[in-house]
Formats: structure tokens, C-alpha cells, sequence
């Protein structure tokens, strides 16, 4: 196990009531990497996340954090304890961005490092204030949600996220609910923080991120890895057939 | 009806007897309006419980009172309640427990409604940043889940002052009570009662309206 393996699945698989929906599915995360899940519908791209993300417990195998067993099919007291201490480390952005809608732009930012984090409100506020302007929002702060269009809604579900100082950052399907032409801010927003040097597993449909911010790219179908590469070497030349058929759909 | 003699004066004759009998008509209804959000509070808990026996235990419960009539259960209240427990219960203790106990199964339903209607992705993404259950379902999910459940719980209001023209059957000074005595002294019962059921429309009326307004001020957003 490389030293600065930060996340990974161990022949994990997932079963809903009859249907297996995760088949052995081995994955790592090194620090510094963009890994892009890409693949089609209903393969299992967003079910390996969730588990990753210990929404989800695996059916079998587990989930490593820095080379602890946080998640598992059958949990005792040691992974439930290494998964809270990291639990928090693990930033999720979601398809459907979740924000509070209860909570103005800023209270929704602030709410997790205040009470898990224990940060006063002055500096929480602080940071949020600095990650509101990263993400292009400052003027937002006091908005509520519901005011704020889907693609400025998931930058803030990514300033929610980045104000816990993750050390990792899941993506599901984060550009898949928005129109088009408000994709592009949240991508950027995403690759600003690849080049920052954030660690990244990306659920996505967007193949020309995963071509050009990805450092590892890696091809889901039915459950399982059909296929892992350099983003160049997996879109220039697949190795399977699957994976050829998956490409040809994005080529006209 | 060509041959009626209307003597509408009864009522402003008798106007402070029968205002005294609606503000009592009020009081009842806010009482138990505020017990019945507590009780409802408590079965809404054991119908959420992650223990069986309390589930089984709120459900029961909530199905015993939705399937037996009010006054039935006033009445019991009332008459039975007593015996069992060896003490006395005036009419007026008796039609607010008997209320609240009613009441309490169908607030108990709002409340789980209200939590159920709060998405799951919400409490996910809290889950995902490290809240605790507790802090996510008092953070997260029951803020939300109160701004749905106000618009239901006035309706209840509605509904309990129509309910506690029941109290007249066990001699409680209620509106309705009122009304029954005033129209045995004075043989006008048609001005009597249609004047209550006026009195009774006007307040819940704009109630009703008010509600329905404000609930679809709420599923705008």
C-alpha cells in the first residue's frame, strides 16, 4: 500500500435486496489525484461514492481512510470509531446540491464547522466569507437558497464542503442536474480546486473534464471496473469493447 | 314559517351569557390545542421509535382513538375514567382530556408527515459533514418540519372548536351549552341556535381561509 494512499474500496460490493449492484469493486485515491468515475447508467459509479462517503455500508469488503478500516460489512466498535474521527474529512458534493433551504448561503456554509468542528462563529464566518468568494458568491452570503440558481446553488454545496477542510472531495454526478449553460461555473469551480491540488473522485458525465482534469480515469459498467487508465490513454485508446461502445456515445 | 314570530332580541339580551360561553369555547380549543401538541408530540416518538414495542405501542394508540367516535370517547372519559382511577373529574377536565387524547392521534400524524416531507438529501448532506443524529434532526430536519406543520396544526384549532360544541353533552358552559340552557328558559331556539352557528362560522371561517392562504404561500417555495 503506497504511503499516500488517502481513500480506497477493497473488493467491495453492494447487493439491494436481490440485485448486486457492486461487484468487487477495488479503487484508491492517492493525495493530489483527480480520479473520474465515468461509465453509464446504472453501473454502480454513484453507489461505490456513497459508499466511500459511508452513506451506504458495503455488503462485503471495506472502506480505507489513510489505511484504517472505516467502513465495513459488519461494523464494531473500532471502524465505528475511526469512521467518526474521519468522517468529516471526506467532503460530498451531491447531484441535487441539498442545500438547507432554511438556512441563508452563509448559515448553510458555517453550520458544520461551528457544531462538529467547534468553531466560534466569528472566524467560521470568516472562512465562509473567503470560500464564498472563491466560488464566485460573496454577494450571495445572505440569500437563501431557493433565490439562487442550481449552478450557484452547487458552488455554495461545494464552499459547504470545502469549509470543513476535507481532505478528500466526492463529486456525484455534481453538473448532471444542471442546464448546460450553467455547468460550466460549477466545472470550473471544480477544476480551480484540482490545480489547488485538492483530491478528487469524480462521478461524471462530463468527458471532457474527466480528459482534462482527471489524472486517472476510470470505466464502470454493471457493477464493476471494466477499465482503468490515464485519461489520455482511455479516451484515445480503449482497451474494451464496453468501453469503446461508452465512448462512441459522446462522439457526435 | 309565515306564522313565526322572529324575536331576535333574545340574543342581545342575552348577549354577555352567551359571549362568556364562547370565550370558554376558546379556552378549551387553545388548552387543548397545546396539550394535544405535546400528546401528539409523544406518539409521534413512539410511532418513530427504533423499538418495536413502542411503535406497536403508538400505533395502537393512534388507531384506537381515529376509530372510535368523540363523544364516545368523552363519554368514557367522562363516566369511565373515574371509576378506574378512583377520583373525580369535573366536566370540564374531563372534555379537555377527552379533546387532547382525540386530538393527539391526528397531530401526532401532521408531525410525521412534516418530518417525512424533509428530503432525505438533507439530512444526508448533514450526515456527510459530521453532524451527529441529534444535531441534524433538531439543525436540519424539525426546523423544516415545523414551518410544514404550522398550517395543519391551526387547522386542528379549527377543528377543536367545533369539537368542543361536544363539551354541551357533558354540561360544560361552552358556547353550545349556552345555548341549550338560554333556549330551555326562553322557548327560541331558532334565534338562538342560528345565532351560535353564525358565531361559530365567523371564527373558524376566516381561520380556514387564513390557512389556506398561508399553505399556499408555503408550497411556493
Amino acid at each position: 500500500m503506497a504511503e499516500t494512499e488517502l481513500i480506497s474500496a477493497e473488493a467491495l460490493s453492494k447487493r439491494f435486496a436481490a440485485n448486486l449492484v457492486l461487484k468487487q469493486v477495488t479503487l484508491s485515491v492517492t493525495k493530489g489525484e483527480v480520479v473520474c468515475v465515468v461509465g453509464p447508467s446504472g453501473s454502480g459509479k454513484t453507489t461505490l461514492l456513497r459508499c466511500l462517503a459511508l452513506l451506504e455500508t458495503p455488503s462485503e469488503g471495506r472502506v480505507t481512510m489513510s489505511g484504517e478500516t472505516i467502513s465495513a460489512a459488519t461494523s464494531d466498535a473500532t471502524i465505528k470509531r475511526a469512521a467518526k474521527a474521519v468522517r468529516a474529512d471526506i467532503g460530498m458534493v451531491f447531484q441535487h446540491f441539498n442545500l438547507w433551504p432554511h438556512m441563508t448561503v452563509l448559515e448553510n456554509v458555517i453550520e458544520a464547522p461551528m457544531r462538529v468542528r467547534g468553531a466560534d462563529r466569528a472566524s467560521a464566518i470568516e472562512s465562509a466569507e473567503a470560500l464564498l468568494e472563491k466560488v464566485g458568491l460573496s454577494d450571495k452570503r445572505d440569500a437563501y437558497p431557493i433565490r439562487l440558481s442550481g449552478g450557484q446553488q452547487q458552488r455554495v454545496a461545494i464552499a459547504r464542503a470545502l469549509a470543513m477542510n476535507p481532505k478528500v472531495m466526492l463529486f456525484d454526478e455534481a453538473t448532471s442536474a444542471l442546464d448546460p449553460e450553467l455547468r460550466r461555473e460549477v466545472l470550473l469551480v471544480m477544476r480551480q480546486l484540482a490545480t489547488e491540488g485538492m483530491t478528487m473522485l469524480v462521478v461524471t458525465h462530463e468527458m471532457g473534464f474527466a480528459r482534462n482534469v482527471g489524472t486517472h480515469v476510470v470505466f464502470m459498467d454493471h457493477g464493476e471496473i471494466v477499465e482503468e487508465a490515464e485519461p489520455e490513454t482511455f479516451f484515445t485508446q480503449p482497451q474494451t469493447d464496453r468501453a469503446r461502445r461508452f465512448l462512441q456515445q459522446f462522439e457526435d | 314559517m309565515t306564522s313565526y314570530q322572529f324575536r331576535w332580541d333574545t340574543i342581545p339580551q342575552n348577549f354577555d351569557f352567551l359571549m362568556s360561553g364562547m370565550q370558554m369555547t376558546l379556552l378549551i380549543s387553545a388548552i387543548t390545542l397545546v396539550l394535544a401538541m405535546l400528546g401528539g408530540l409523544v406518539i409521534a416518538l413512539l410511532d418513530m421509535s427504533k423499538y418495536r414495542a413502542a411503535r406497536a405501542a403508538g400505533l395502537t394508540i393512534g388507531e384506537v382513538i381515529r376509530n372510535t367516535p368523540i363523544l364516545v370517547q368523552l363519554l368514557w372519559v367522562y363516566y369511565v375514567l373515574p371509576i378506574f382511577l378512583g377520583i373525580n373529574i369535573n366536566a370540564f377536565t374531563a372534555l379537555v382530556v377527552g379533546l387532547s387524547i382525540y386530538s393527539s392521534a391526528f397531530i401526532a400524524e401532521v408531525y410525521r408527515a412534516g418530518i417525512q416531507a424533509v428530503p432525505v438529501g438533507h439530512r444526508e448532506a448533514a450526515q456527510v459533514l459530521g453532524l451527529s443524529p441529534s444535531q441534524t434532526f433538531m439543525r436540519i430536519v424539525l426546523p423544516q418540519a415545523v414551518r410544514m406543520t404550522l398550517p395543519p396544526l391551526a387547522a386542528n384549532f379549527v377543528q377543536l372548536i367545533k369539537y368542543s360544541s361536544l363539551g354541551a353533552v357533558i354540561s360544560v358552559g361552552e358556547i353550545t351549552r349556552r345555548g341549550m340552557e338560554l333556549s330551555a328558559s326562553t322557548f327560541r331556539p331558532l334565534e338562538i341556535f342560528t345565532f351560535i352557528a353564525v358565531v361559530y362560522f365567523f371564527i373558524c371561517w376566516p381561520l380556514a381561509m387564513g390557512i389556506r392562504y398561508w399553505e399556499g404561500r408555503l408550497a411556493r417555495r
